[in-house]
């Protein structure tokens, strides 16, 4: 009895001091050392598109005709939980906008913003969207307040590209500062 | 605090943990009592990440407070949308769809999936394997990717509203769920090879921050923490909500109460999401996923474009919310880290008098005094992170 305990206790101790049970585990992490790499290169070299429910960036649609179709109805700014949204309407017959008022400032606060899409669910004629732009970083206070004029301009990721995918992409030197630009030509799905 | 009365005790010290330090998972700040390397007493300081969201509910429509929920519990923030609308679905006395409530059962279930994940990765980062974080963010990264595609964001979520789910669970989210099933298994079973297989690593754990059931009760102790001190509380088993009670799946409970029970009950729980979550993506029934009362949930959009009367609902519902009778509710569900409760006092009004959240976070960590008492220093970040403490919702 006193033997067989001894010699257990021996086999036991073999396998402390070659590490058994650490070599189980390593294979593992040495298998994968040696296996395809799932890392994301963003941005010099690829860069996620979100799905197509993604809310990022706020942007303002215009209909077929390029009238803005926000009324300033002021809907989105009620429904905001942060009240980050600045409505002022205006009147102007002049054919800017589908109706006769139109919004004199539409501006967001995006530090403000939980990105949550109750403006885009409020809104009444589909004029707010949440866009697919999430490079929103910046190191001044004064940029990230969004007015009416930027989000007017149609953003890069039109409504009806399918996300879910990884793109190929490249970092631009622009005047406002370094931008990474996807190149949406080809895609592939992202390896898990 | 000696284990043998022939060593003569040294001076007491006492040190502050946190909140800056890498371990304690956010801002969590213990004064710890020392003497020696032993732990005399552990007193947690918290309040760092307080925003007075409690307060916040009060000044907000019903509908609005939604965002806020995903803020507290941001590792998994689809359970603390479903506690909230939860309770003000009780209050309205509202019976949800049968579409909407198995959608609700998978987004929880794939939450806990995603906070147990993190959990663990995070626990085994701090105890010195760091390759099991980076595995288990990997697998969480399936998970966001299943809840990008259903409702367009990948840790606040704001997915439920009272009545139903924001959006319809497409074809292509069940798709990515079957894929995520698929997976899943085989790599859990890798980190059970690498972590059982690291002496360091259950050393570390087995037998640490012991705590016995009937101190756990008294203590308020809930979740994985409590099951593993061989308690089978499970509010989903003991107090069915949702459809719960019409799925096949087990409570894992533990022996020992330690540290290491805690690990093997979080890693059972995936496995037993996983099988819920394949129950309810084979009996999701098509239909309406939104009770069908336009004072709580607008009008589709369509809708509200050509029709009149549709565009009056949708400005009252987005302007004025909706009235909720006057009562009070407390309404509990079983979140990753424990029971996580709301009770809501409303005066008739269309915002809450007062909304009381009841966070896991914050009564587990209670817990963190009696559990380290005579432990090793090392051995308190083994029982923090075998609490999971998250200090968005232990600090509201």
């Amino acid at each position: 009895m006193n033997g067989r305990t001894k010699g257990f206790n021996l086999l036991e101790l073999i396998k402390k001091v070659v590490f058994t049970d650490f070599v189980k585990g390593l294979s593992i992490t040495l298998g994968y050392n040696v296996s395809r790499s799932i890392t994301q290169r963003y941005p010099d070299e690829e860069k996620w598109i979100p799905y197509r429910r993604w809310r990022g960036l706020h942007y303002l649609n215009r209909d077929a005709e390029g009238r803005e179709l926000c009324v300033a109805c002021e809907l989105c700014s009620k429904a905001c939980p942060t009240q980050c949204i600045t409505v002022v309407p205006m009147e102007d017959d002049s054919g800017r906008g589908i109706a006769d008022r139109v919004a004199k400032v539409w501006k967001v606060d995006l530090v403000r913003c939980l990105y949550c899409g109750y403006c885009e669910d409020a809104c009444p004629t589909r004029a707010v969207r949440l866009g697919r732009e999430y490079e929103t970083a910046c190191t001044d206070l004064a940029s990230t307040v969004r007015r009416r004029e930027e989000l007017l301009v149609p953003q890069a990721l039109a409504e009806n590209i399918e996300g879910g995918v990884l793109v190929k992409s490249r970092l631009v030197r622009t005047p406002e500062g370094i931008k990474v630009e996807p190149d949406l030509r080809r895609h592939k799905k992202r390896s898990l | 605090m000696n284990e043998r009365d022939d060593i003569i005790a040294t001076q007491g010290i006492t040190i502050h943990m946190g909140p800056q330090h890498p371990s304690t998972h956010g801002v969590l700040h213990l004064v710890l009592d020392l003497q020696g390397e032993k732990i005399v007493r552990a007193e947690p300081d918290i309040g760092y990440l307080h925003r007075g969201t409690e307060k916040i509910a009060e000044n907000l429509l019903y509908h609005q407070f939604v965002p806020y929920t995903d803020r507290l519990d941001y590792m998994c923030a689809m359970s603390n949308n479903l506690a909230y609308v939860q309770a003000v679905e009780k209050l309205l006395g509202i019976e949800i769809t049968e579409r909407a409530k198995h959608i609700r059962v998978i987004a929880a279930e794939l939450s806990r999936i995603a906070g147990h994940l993190m959990a663990i990765g995070a626990w085994a980062l701090d105890l010195g394997a760091m390759s099991i974080l980076l595995y288990a963010v990997r697998e969480r990264e399936i998970v966001l990717d299943i809840f990008e595609m259903l409702c367009g964001a990948r840790m606040t979520l704001s997915y439920l509203r009272v009545g139903g789910v924001r959006y319809d669970f497409t074809d292509g989210c069940k798709e990515a769920c079957e894929k995520m099933l698929e997976i899943l298994p085989g790599r859990i079973s890798e980190y059970e090879r690498i972590l059982l297989g690291n002496r360091v690593w259950v050393d570390r754990n087995r037998g640490v921050g012991v705590i016995s059931a009937e101190e756990a009760i008294n203590l308020g102790l809930s979740g994985p923490a409590l099951r593993a001190s061989g308690v089978k509380w499970d509010i989903r088993k003991d107090e069915p909500y949702l459809i719960y009670d019409r799925f096949d799946f087990d409570v894992p409970v533990g022996t020992n109460g330690d540290c290491f029970d805690r690990y093997v009950i979080r890693i059972e729980e995936i496995k037993q999401s996983m099988r819920i979550i394949r129950q309810a993506l084979r009996d999701l029934p098509e239909g309406p996923f939104n009770v069908d009362m336009p004072e709580l949930v607008p009008p589709p959009k369509p809708d509200v474009y050509n029709n009149m009367e549709n565009l009056i609902h949708h400005f009252k519902y987005v302007s004025h919310g909706f009235k909720v009778p006057k009562g009070e509710v407390y309404s509990s569900i079983e979140a990753p880290k424990g029971e996580l409760g709301v009770y809501i006092v409303s005066d008739g009004s269309e915002k809450p008098y007062r909304l009381k959240l009841r966070v896991p976070s914050f009564h587990n960590l209670q817990t963190v005094r009696h559990m380290s008492k005579g432990m090793y220093l090392a051995d308190v970040v083994a029982i923090i992170s075998s609490l999971d403490p998250v200090f968005g919702e232990c600090d509201k």
